[in-house]
């Protein structure tokens, strides 16, 4: 039972994962805490019940139509909502993205209405059988898929110039500016990426359960995952959103469904008040 | 003389003027005593206003907007076909969002700023509950509840009347149905449910019904919001029962039935009413879902016979709503309208609030219509709608499959 419980949290924290590593990229770049990334998730949902279901597009041609769709609406979203607050203190950014989040729930129910509508991709939906345990094959290949992808941005900021530099606009905006680097396009180009990686996310959540605003509840676990793995630090939000996934399992199958949020939700507690540079995250020194 | 001529002429206008306006008077105050208005209580010349509350736009939209889709689209044919003795049935939808705040604000507003004649939905039971004390004070009866919350039937209120299926005769029928067709002498049931009071309460009703039989059932909370079901399947291989019961929302009994299905849990399940909606049976597919099934008073517009369901095919499509046809809520709204117009309609000319509380109270009775099981209130209760039945999908048709008569399953209810 321990098992299975491990490698079910281990594929479901690895959705959260990416969708918190999504979060860490834009919190990267801006220093923008984005309440509205569990909304992005499920505009992943939606955005794929529109390619497959309404349009009936070929699996890998909806793929790119997702994510081509995604990065767009991240360079929008920052473009109008994001850039012209650059320079602004915390409170007016973190309104936008609480008031961009209630906009686009807002918007997807008048678009498709409230009804929870059904996804169906040609992903594989089986059971893998390992001796005693049993895996979706549709988690696995969530998991496999979010690995993957933290791999590519892995090796994208670290050996790719973009990637070089987005880490440093995120380290200093002032420096960039002055070594010539148009910050704006790189600031677009981490939303764009944060927008994809929640929208995939929001992919395998819709698959797994159906295409609903509802998800934005479960997307939201990603906020604590990045919060417990270093709100900067890329690898940390992968463990981060690793061990929300293994703790939810384990608290709800061995305590009570009740008990996932105590045991998810303590640990951010503790980390904020011993350690709120999160697990990998750096800590800030300041001279005064 | 010219003098007295002209004022012979001037007392001749007077009289005809004063004659006119004396008649006119007369047949305006004869047109006032035949049109009857009751402002106070949403009663005007030309129309009755009636309130709905419903969560539009929150958690729990997905079942309770079909629900008042439903309701409008049977009072659009009302309208259609020329009112209730020629008024108009004006319906204020407001959103609560499943938000007793909210609910409580509407309920203020149908009492005194829009007056309404009375009000439905009120789908938030723990709302309904709070506000019990408001309704007796503000009087504006509340007729056809979208859930119904034990505080407001226990004791019979004569403000507040059901209007859906309830979780005891839920239970009842279930495991009265399944024990049945399994031929189960002493039934092992498990009972998935949400970890909220309504989840607390059906789990309550599945222990009385199994317990009756001499059997036992185990309780496996759920989170609303749960991301997976591998905890509460692995619990059900723990339990090992005959069959599962299944309270929730969409998306948590799908996870459930799909992790049933990944762990090899091949056992019959029934889920309460609300769940009866194509989607879920549509994302869940073929494997899981032939085995899964609902309680319901209500029936599907595909299920019931044609010329039962031929108004409300009509009526939705022709209001845009044709996919919501065959959703259990869009069907439950569609009959509690009905029962709302029957009950303006004995209200007579001349409705008000108390006059309908009246009509209610005193023994109030509306047949199977084909698209649901009799509804009856007496005084002593008010719980409406109390045989259910088993209905099922079938996926080769992709229409839902009645297993008989509501009669046939009232031998389960007590």
């Amino acid at each position: 039972m321990l098992v299975q419980f491990l490698l079910t949290g281990l594929a479901l924290g690895s959705i959260y994962g990416l969708v918190a590593l999504g979060f860490a990229v834009i919190y990267k770049a801006e220093r923008v805490f984005n309440f509205a990334q569990g909304i992005l998730m499920v505009c992943g949902a939606y955005l794929a019940y529109t390619a497959t279901t309404q349009l009936g597009l070929p699996f890998p041609v909806a793929v790119i139509v997702i994510i081509a769709a995604a990065a767009l609406l991240g360079i929008v979203i920052q473009f109008l909502f994001i850039r012209p607050l650059s320079g602004q203190p915390l409170l007016p950014v973190i309104m936008i993205t609480i008031a961009l989040s209630i906009i686009l729930k807002a918007l997807i129910e008048i678009l498709y209405g409230v009804q929870p509508k059904p996804l169906a991709t040609s992903l594989p939906t089986g059971v893998l059988i390992l001796g005693d345990v049993r895996l979706s094959q549709l988690n696995l290949t969530a998991a496999v898929v979010s690995w993957v992808c933290m791999g590519v941005f892995f090796a994208f900021f670290r050996f790719t110039k973009a990637g070089l530099l987005m880490r440093a606009t995120a380290d200093s905006h002032e420096a960039a500016i002055l070594s010539g680097v148009n910050v704006n396009r790189i600031n677009a180009g981490a939303w764009a990426i944060g927008t994809i990686l929640a929208v995939i996310g929001g992919v395998f959540l819709g698959q797994i359960q159906l295409a609903s605003t509802e998800l934005e509840h479960i997307g939201l676990l990603a906020l604590p995952a990045v919060v417990i793995g270093g709100l900067q630090s890329i690898p940390g939000a992968i463990v981060g959103g690793i061990l929300v996934g293994v703790i939810e399992q384990l608290a709800s199958g061995y305590i009570s469904p009740k008990a996932r949020d105590v045991f998810i939700y303590i640990p951010l507690l503790i980390m904020l008040l011993v350690r709120p540079w999160g697990l990998f995250g750096n800590r800030e020194l300041g001279r005064v | 003389m010219a003098r007295c001529a002209d004022g012979t002429h001037a007392a001749r206008r007077f009289l005809a003027v004063a004659g006119a306006a004396l008649s006119l008077s007369l047949g305006f105050s004869s047109s006032q005593a035949l049109a009857f208005e009751s402002p106070q209580d949403g009663v005007y010349e030309d129309r009755i206003d009636w309130g709905v509350t419903g969560d539009m736009s929150g958690p729990a939209a997905g079942s309770q907007h079909p629900w008042v889709k439903g309701f409008q689209s049977r009072m659009h044919l009302v309208n259609e076909k020329g009112g209730i003795n020629g008024r108009q049935i004006n319906v204020l939808a407001e959103d609560t969002r499943y938000d007793a705040p909210s609910e409580r604000i509407a309920y203020e507003k149908f009492a005194s700023q829009t007056p309404v004649l009375g009000m439905s939905g009120m789908g938030n039971s723990s709302a309904q509950t709070a506000l019990v004390p408001m309704i007796n004070r503000l009087k504006v009866p509340v007729v056809g509840t979208y859930t119904t919350a034990k505080a407001s039937v226990e004791p019979t209120n004569p403000l507040i009347y059901g209007g859906f299926c309830g979780f005891k005769q839920m239970a009842q029928v279930g495991v009265g149905h399944f024990a049945n067709s399994l031929k189960l002498d002493k039934p092992k049931v498990a009972t998935v449910h949400l970890d909220v009071a309504s989840g607390v309460e059906f789990n309550g009703y599945m222990d009385e019904a199994v317990k009756k039989l001499g059997g036992t059932n185990v309780s496996i909370p759920i989170k609303v919001v749960a991301a997976d079901a591998t905890p509460q399947v692995l619990a059900l291989l723990d339990a090992k029962p005959d069959f599962v019961a299944i309270h929730g929302v969409a998306t948590t009994s799908l996870l459930v039935l799909k992790a049933m299905q990944q762990y090899g849990v091949d056992v019959p399940s029934f889920a309460i009413t609300y769940l009866g909606t194509p989607s879920v049976y549509q994302s869940v597919g073929e494997a899981a879902g032939k085995n899964y099934h609902f309680v319901s008073c209500f029936t599907p517009a595909s299920a019931a016979s044609p010329e039962a369901a031929a108004d409300l095919i009509a009526q939705a499509e022709k209001d845009g709503h044709g996919a919501l046809q065959d959703d259990i809520n869009f069907v439950a709204g569609w009959v509690v309208a009905g029962l709302v117009a029957e009950a303006i309609t004995e209200a007579g000319e001349e409705p008000t609030r108390e006059k309908l509380v009246e009509i209610l109270n005193d023994g109030f009775e509306l047949p199977a219509s084909g698209l649901s099981s009799k509804l009856v209130y007496t005084s002593k209760d008010h719980e409406g709608l109390k045989v259910l039945q088993p209905i099922g999908y079938d996926y080769a048709t992709k229409k839902f499959k009645s297993f008989g008569d509501y009669a046939d399953f009232e031998q389960y209810v007590n």
